[in-house]
């Protein structure tokens, strides 16, 4: 009988249940009637005949239900009637309906904009078929300090593996200055190599991906479109292929759209994909691209590694001199992004975790007391026959409504939460394209509902629904030893709140103490009234090194000149832009390393000024001047670094050096030692690094540093009237002053350590709310007791503390449990930690107190109205 | 059994009259309380070995008659057996050897 036939005779049952009641009265009543009359012919009185039929059917509505039962649904009867019931009872206590959907909301909310973020970052990092198949092909030199690949040695991959469907060079982004159609405007496209799209698994909807041949130097240039780009400059006409597009000045002929929601974690921001065009004469000594390929059906990761093994080990030995010493390493892409943002999204999980459980604690703790206003109404209940089961059930169901609403509510404040993680999260992680409500995120917040009303209702409901009726009606009042155990369990649920609230606190207090730190750290550089910003020369328009480097000296001139500038200069890397170029790095004289790799030093080219306008110290020799041109004998300053590593007990200065082949391999002579500065992140040590004069290695892009006198932001004008005054049509990229650039650069950190600091506060604020609950209601409790006291002479203080030893027990207990566990959390987060030790002493010793001092204050409160008792009143009342 | 024993012997039956039989048959041993007939006769109509009627009594009153069906019957059958079996092998368990 079961299946879809007993469904259906179910849900029959359930709409023709009136019926079906009608029909059993009226067949049990026929019983009643006949047996009574039946007793009356045997000489019994109208009454007695009655009752004696009844006594001997029985509990005629017990037995009526049991029928109904035997039909099934009945489950579904009671949960309506429950939900009726929770609906009123809850609506008699809004204030309390408000709280607890609040605090959890709070709860599930952060969670599920957490959730969001592992769910695309761990979970589905790609939008693609099958995309555990897409793997991230890496050299790997022995001594790991490189893993980009060189083209012609990518091309000896892609010819030569068994194991890849497609291979394809990830896109390199690039700044492309759109003409021709209206304003000029700034786009990021993506060079990339034919195979491109068939590793990702996707097709273009409008036109098709370019072919190898149009892949090669020399090429007629062609574009393939994103959707968004094809809606917003074409307005999504099927007809664009063919259409042109001019780009750095140069046009590119558009053949086709990729489909809607292309999103790949670092080309987010690309409008389109070009060929790379690069020349396969290109030296393998150049590693600079990233590689990804589509693993074949049926092809395990660890098979794909062993045959890459075999191809680098052939290339080893046909090509000594460039490939001694490189391997390959083939991994999942997705772990790849893991590696680098799993372990802040795992923390901000687990925080998350820690604060639901902590909301869950406090609900219970509120569910508790609140128990104890209906020990009458629970032990009526009981005694009219509802089972323990029936009122758990009862109770679960009032906690489970309040736990949904708090979900309710907290999606509205995940939706805002993902909108801050998308602002605030580094722009690789393409959070941008993924990171919305969506139906697994949906479904997460309704389990963690679910699971949430049931967890925190479980321990009240089973507590008040184990009452015995007859003592409860008949001592008019609270038996002393049912309070007793709830105020133990209370006390519990306080203890707990307060370890959670240590764990939170002090990670949180770790990290906010590094971010401030690493904030405060002497990057070397002056970044108070510098304005910094990009130029890109295009070009087609500035085709030689003569005209950039007249540009940009013309540029620098104007600047100088203008109103209310102190200085201004020009530098190829922006310090803690992220981007830093390596070279090798050869002094005259010395023997010539093994390997080039083990002397990269970091290679950048300023103008004559760049260190005072950037507050740069130079500690020995001279700065470049304008002397130090095309004309001039080749210069280079060197940093405090290099000039330790490479000559520890020398001058460097007059030394000759030869730069890396790689960068035309010019003999320059040291003029000048700078003094260290952070190039990267401010919590990354100084590598050795070398400075040429931009007028010796001039590049088309180069970002401009201005010292102005006052506010570093108001520069921004003179700067775009100065660059205007020269070319029109050259937009000014990245403005912002230097001290947002040393911010920026600590994005992840100060998202952590916002994000966590907020769950912390919250943390506190839900010990302070739980503490004073308990301790008030243990207050309430005792009021008659309190009077007695009183009343045989203890003193206002006596009583003080005899209640606020009731919050402050518990609190204890939680900060002796939580220490330890905050201490084995903060070796976690360690690796996150900057000048900070996962031990350090004022946040383990600081977190304890803080909340030890807000336990006792959240004591205070009801001990002093338990103080104030009057002790005449309090006997009296009851 | 007891039921599905009344209604093969008797045919279609009201729930008092089943009641009234069972005693009568049992010479009043088997006291059972009359009500728990009818969450049995539910089971039983929805496994399909009973059917059920309105109808009208002798003295004109409505009642609900319920009739055995042939699944009704071959679970009789079924159960008889098996009883018999049992009572069989506890007789001779407990008669002197």
């Amino acid at each position: 009988m079961e299946g879809p036939g007993e469904l259906w005779r179910r849900l029959l049952f359930l709409l023709g249940r009136g019926r079906f009641n009608r029909e059993m009265e009226v067949e049990m009543r026929f019983h009643l009637e006949s047996r009574a009359e039946r007793n009356r012919a045997e000489g019994m009185d109208g009454d007695e005949a009655n009752y004696a039929a009844r006594r001997r059917f029985g509990n005629a509505p017990l037995l009526e239900e049991k029928s109904r039962e035997a039909w099934g649904w009945s489950a579904l009867d009671h949960l309506a009637q429950d939900v009726k019931f929770a609906v009123r009872s809850l609506g008699r206590n809004p204030f309390f309906v408000v709280v607890v959907v609040l605090t959890l909301a709070f709860g599930i909310g952060v969670n599920t904009a957490i959730f969001s973020a592992v769910n695309v970052l761990l979970l589905n990092p790609y939008p693609f078929p099958q995309p555990e198949r897409i793997l991230s092909v890496d050299a790997r030199h022995i001594s790991g300090k490189n893993s980009n690949t060189g083209y012609r040695d990518f091309l000896d991959w892609q010819q030569q593996n068994s194991v890849f469907d497609a291979m394809a060079i990830s896109p390199e982004t690039g700044g492309y200055t759109l003409t021709g159609q209206g304003e000029p405007q700034r786009m990021t496209g993506g060079a990339t190599t034919a195979d491109f799209l068939r590793v990702l698994g996707v097709q273009p909807v409008v036109g098709r991906f370019f072919t190898a041949d149009e892949d090669k130097p020399g090429a007629a240039p062609v574009a393939v479109l994103t959707y968004a780009t094809w809606r917003q400059r074409f307005n999504g006409d099927a007809a664009v292929v063919g259409r042109t597009m001019t780009l750095n000045g140069q046009a590119f002929t558009v053949i086709g759209v990729l489909p809607r929601g292309f999103a790949y974690p670092g080309i987010e921001t690309c409008a389109f994909f070009t060929a790379l065009g690069e020349s396969s004469s290109n030296s393998r000594n150049q590693h600079q691209y990233g590689v990804v390929a589509r693993l074949k059906a049926g092809v395990t990761v660890e098979q794909a590694q062993s045959d890459m093994n075999t191809i680098a080990q052939r290339l080893e030995r046909e090509f000594p001199a460039t490939n001694t010493g490189w391997g390959v390493k083939v991994q999942p892409t997705g772990a790849a992004l893991a590696a680098e943002t799993g372990r802040l999204v795992w923390v901000l999980f687990a925080a998350v975790g820690f604060v639901l459980l902590l909301a869950c604690v406090n609900v219970s703790g509120l569910l508790l007391a609140r128990a104890s206003g209906r020990t009458k109404e629970i032990a009526i209940r009981s005694s009219l026959g509802a089972g323990r089961g029936r009122i758990v059930r009862q109770m679960l169901t009032e906690t489970v409504l309040l736990s949904l609403s708090g979900g309710g509510v907290g999606i509205l404040l995940a939706v805002w939460l993902m909108k801050v993680l998308r602002a605030a999260a580094p722009q690789e992680l393409a959070l941008d394209a993924t990171l919305h409500l969506n139906s697994a995120v949906l479904a997460f917040t309704v389990a963690v509902s679910l699971l949430t009303g049931i967890a925190a209702g479980l321990a009240p409901a089973w507590s008040a629904s184990g009452a015995e009726p007859n003592s409860i009606l008949k001592e008019d009042g609270n038996s002393w030893s049912r309070a007793r155990s709830r105020n133990r369990l209370m006390a519990w649920l306080v203890a707990g709140e307060v370890a959670l609230s240590v764990i939170l606190m002090a990670g949180a207090g770790l990290l906010v103490k590094s971010f401030a730190l690493a904030l405060d750290v002497d990057t070397g550089l002056r970044v108070e009234h510098v304005l910094t910003f990009a130029l890109n020369l295009p070009g087609a328009k500035y085709s030689s090194d003569s005209g950039v480097s007249t540009f940009y000296r013309d540029l620098l001139e104007r600047l100088k000149n203008s109103p209310g500038v102190e200085a201004a200069a020009g530098v190829m890397t922006l310090p803690m832009t992220g981007g830093v170029t390596g070279g090798a790095f050869q002094v005259e004289g010395r023997a010539k390393a093994p390997d080039w790799v083990d002397t990269l030093v970091q290679y950048n080219a300023s103008t004559p000024g760049y260190f005072g306008t950037m507050g740069i110290p130079i500690l020995r020799g001279r700065d470049f001047n304008e002397q130090d041109n095309e004309a001039g004998l080749p210069v280079a300053i060197v940093n405090d670094a290099l000039a330790r590593q490479y000559f520890p007990n020398e001058d460097p200065i007059r030394h000759r050096y030869r730069d890396d082949p790689a960068y035309g391999g010019q003999w320059r002579t040291i003029v000048g030692v700078a003094a260290n500065i952070q190039h990267q992140q401010p919590t990354k040590p100084p590598m050795p690094g070398v400075y040429l004069p931009h007028a010796q290695w001039p590049a088309n892009s180069m970002w401009i540093t201005v010292r102005g006198r006052g506010d570093a932001a108001q520069l921004a004008e003179t700067a775009r009237t100065a660059v205007r005054g020269l070319d029109g049509d050259l937009p000014l990229l990245k403005i912002r002053t230097m001290r947002e650039v040393v911010g920026d650069s600590l994005a992840e950190s100060r998202l952590a350590a916002s994000l966590l600091s907020g769950f912390a506060v919250f943390a506190l604020l839900l010990a302070a709310i739980g503490i004073y609950g308990i301790v008030d209601y243990s207050v309430r409790q005792r009021r008659r007791e309190m009077g007695i006291r009183m009343a045989l002479g203890a003193t206002y203080g006596d009583v003080v503390a005899l209640v606020v030893r009731k919050g402050a027990l518990p609190a204890v207990a939680g900060v002796v449990v939580g220490v330890p566990l905050a201490l084995a959390g903060a070796g976690v987060i360690r690796a996150m930690l900057y000048g900070t030790s996962p031990r350090d002493l004022t946040v383990f010793l600081g977190v304890p107190a803080l909340l030890l001092v807000v336990a006792l204050g959240a004591s205070y409160l009801p001990a002093r109205r338990a103080a104030k008792v009057d002790s005449m009143a309090a006997l009296r009342c009851e | 059994m007891l039921i599905l024993r009344s209604l093969d012997r008797l045919g279609p039956m009201h729930g008092y009259g089943i009641a009234v039989h069972i005693q009568q048959m049992s010479e009043s041993v088997l006291q059972v309380e009359e009500g728990s007939l009818y969450p049995a006769l539910q089971r039983m109509l929805i496994k399909g070995w009973v059917k059920a009627e309105w109808g009208q009594t002798e003295n004109n009153r409505r009642a609900r008659y319920y009739k055995l069906t042939p699944a009704g019957r071959k679970q009789l059958t079924e159960e008889v057996s098996e009883f018999t079996r049992v009572m069989e092998a506890i007789t001779r368990v407990i008669e002197p050897a």
